[in-house]
């Protein structure tokens, strides 16, 4: 088992390094760098060229790419993320505050989803092909159908007309104002998580009915044993792999995927930097959150199939 | 299984082609009806998107400044946005966008990934391995922030669009349709079209690749519906279509979230197209995955 983390910790080393190299060349490739970006928004008129030369080269932009790019990496080897082009503060502080607020929102939502997806799904796959499961899979699928960003325009609407209220809109980290906080984030956990149980709902219902056909459960059944009992120890158990896999990777996707909803909840999130980021040309930002979110991501999956080996077995790990 | 076998024997039993079309079709209906709901609920979006000129009251960049944000009436019968364009004629002329997006990156992505998915598994060794991580590391960005990206790099308006969501689709299709190839290549079959010389190009273009077909239509299916949410999220961003054609996406971003309040009908109908369409997508693709093969999971 030990030799397996290991393998699986060092595969992740090429998969980053290609990431770091991928979105390294993508920024490149983009047309316009950070200060023609600057230059543009200020609406200067006169974009003398030797001006913004001498700005290319306090960002060390003027250097050949290599060179960039193994400073770049230099700095990481160190856990330096550098400097952001465009506001010249310290990217860990940049992103510090707004990685609080994704990974709360991402929580939220994995426990919405979870609340809902495991029960939904036990139900639809037990009493499968009956007006309940149809019900059940009408719900998950509307979910996956609804894009969460346009639930969230009805939710604040619904809201703003029934109740005459609305959500704070200025957020207010957990420990400073809890109550606050919550009053915020919910809504946008809702329309996420809704959608994500939809994923989660769908994966448990498979996995269930593939599990209750298995001899086991057949045994079981035999014996004349509770049903309850039957699905929460036999069947649940057997049936939850690939559901953590699913919530395992959706989690990850939250981290940064969730541009469109930061925008409608006016959060400033992962997301709404990531997208701020590309527009400025803010090659430095743009690269560490990029990488962020892919290590992430990638971690997710590294922990996924350790849960995998470990809950399973007869999973061989060579 | 049993599903799959029967709709087999339908066929078998079946004379001509065309009545072997019609049993599937009336199997399919008969076992999957929310697949068959679907399906015609897809059927009345391309009819509609095909005859939007005729079917739209008005064009879809008329504009009235007589009636801006006016509430649904017999005249505007879904209300009309903040120029006084007839929401309900752009919702029709959007499903022109959105089925041109959806079909059009689905296809590109599940095709060029079934392709490099079938040519990994057919060659193996370390071609296979070095494609398998770059897949890995496509794969790690989130969908949305790869197509932002390509966005960044070729600009807004359809045809980029298109490709912008079908570039993250392709290593997702590659993965699937690749575990399916690995078994293909085992076949006896491929190892006699190898002894007969044949070229690669024409063992994995003509042997493996129809036998992946099953994969393939599913990721296919499965990705139209994303492919027409993700288009939506683009372009309510502004990064994805462009004013001032019609798209649901775009009906839904600036005037829609600011009047809100006052003139709801602007953000609750187009979305409303939206979830529609995607909804029917999903329970024709969800059907078909399971008619297809019961025991390939796809998200």
């Amino acid at each position: 088992m030990l030799h397996y983390i290991i393998k699986r910790l060092l595969l992740m080393i090429p998969t980053l390094l290609g990431v770091a190299v991928l979105i390294f060349v993508l920024m490149r490739v983009v047309p316009g760098d950070v200060v023609e970006a600057r230059y543009l928004t200020q609406g200067s008129q006169f974009l003398s060229q030797d001006l913004m030369n001498i700005e290319r080269k306090k960002l060390g932009l003027d250097q050949p790419i290599w060179k960039q790019f193994t400073s770049w990496m230099g700095g990481l080897a160190r856990l330096d993320f550098g400097l952001s082009m465009w506001t010249g503060a310290p990217i860990t502080e940049e992103i510090k505050l707004r990685f609080e607020l994704s990974l709360q929102l991402a929580i939220m939502a994995t426990v919405v989803a979870t609340l809902l997806a495991i029960p939904l799904g036990i139900i639809a796959a037990v009493k499968q092909d009956t007006w309940v499961d149809y019900a059940v899979r009408i719900f998950s699928i509307a979910g996956l159908a609804m894009p969460s960003f346009w639930l969230g325009i009805l939710m604040i609407l619904a809201m703003l007309i029934l109740f005459k209220w609305l959500p704070p809109m200025v957020y207010t980290p957990f420990w400073v104002n809890p109550w606050e906080n919550l009053a915020q984030l919910i809504w946008p956990a809702l329309a996420v998580g809704y959608r994500y149980s939809a994923v989660a709902t769908r994966m448990m219902r498979s996995a269930m009915l593939e599990v209750l056909r298995e001899d086991y459960i057949r045994t079981a059944r035999a014996k004349g044993l509770w049903l309850k009992l039957i699905l929460t120890r036999h069947a649940l158990k057997n049936a939850m792999l690939p559901v953590i896999t699913v919530i395992g990777l959706e989690f990850a996707f939250l981290m940064g995927g969730l541009v469109v909803t930061e925008q409608v909840f006016n959060l400033n999130g992962l997301g709404m930097l990531f997208v701020e980021a590309i527009s400025h040309r803010d090659y430095t930002l743009t690269q560490a959150l990029v990488l962020i979110v892919a290590s992430v991501f990638i971690f997710v999956n590294f922990l996924t199939d350790i849960a995998y080996a470990w809950l399973d077995p007869r999973i061989r790990y060579r | 299984m049993a599903a799959s076998k029967e709709t087999l024997e339908g066929l078998a039993q079946a004379e001509s082609p065309r009545a072997r079309w019609l049993q599937a079709v009336l199997d399919f209906t008969w076992q999957r009806p929310l697949g068959a709901i679907g399906a015609v609920i897809i059927v009345v979006m391309v009819l509609v998107a095909l005859t939007a000129h005729w079917l739209a009251p008005f064009e879809a960049l008329a504009t009235d400044y007589g009636a801006m944000l006016a509430a649904p009436s017999a005249q505007h019968w879904l209300g009309t946005d903040a120029y006084g364009r007839d929401v309900y004629s752009r919702m029709i002329f959007g499903s022109r966008t959105a089925l041109i997006v959806g079909l059009g990156a689905s296809f590109i992505g599940a095709t060029l990934g079934a392709l490099i998915g079938v040519a990994s598994a057919y060659f193996g060794g370390r071609i296979d391995l070095i494609v398998q991580r770059i897949m890995d590391v496509l794969i790690s960005f989130p969908l949305i922030i790869l197509a932002l990206a390509v966005v960044a790099i070729l600009g807004t308006g359809l045809e980029n669009v298109i490709l912008a969501i079908a570039i993250p689709m392709i290593p997702r299709c590659a993965r699937v349709v690749r575990s399916s190839a690995l078994a293909v290549r085992e076949m006896p079959y491929v190892d006699a079209a190898r002894a007969a010389g044949f070229r690669d190009s024409r063992i994995v273009l003509r042997h493996m690749l129809p036998n992946v077909m099953a994969p393939y239509l599913i990721m296919l299916t499965a990705f139209l519906g994303q492919a027409i949410l993700l288009e939506a999220s683009l372009s309510f961003l502004g990064l994805g279509v462009q004013e001032p054609v019609a798209a649901w996406g775009l009906m839904l971003r600036g005037a829609a979230v600011e009047f809100a309040e006052t003139a709801p009908w602007m953000a609750f109908f187009p979305g409303l197209a939206i979830s529609l369409a995607v909804f029917a997508f999903n329970l024709f693709g969800d059907s078909l995955r399971d008619a297809l093969d019961p025991r390939l999971r796809t998200q």
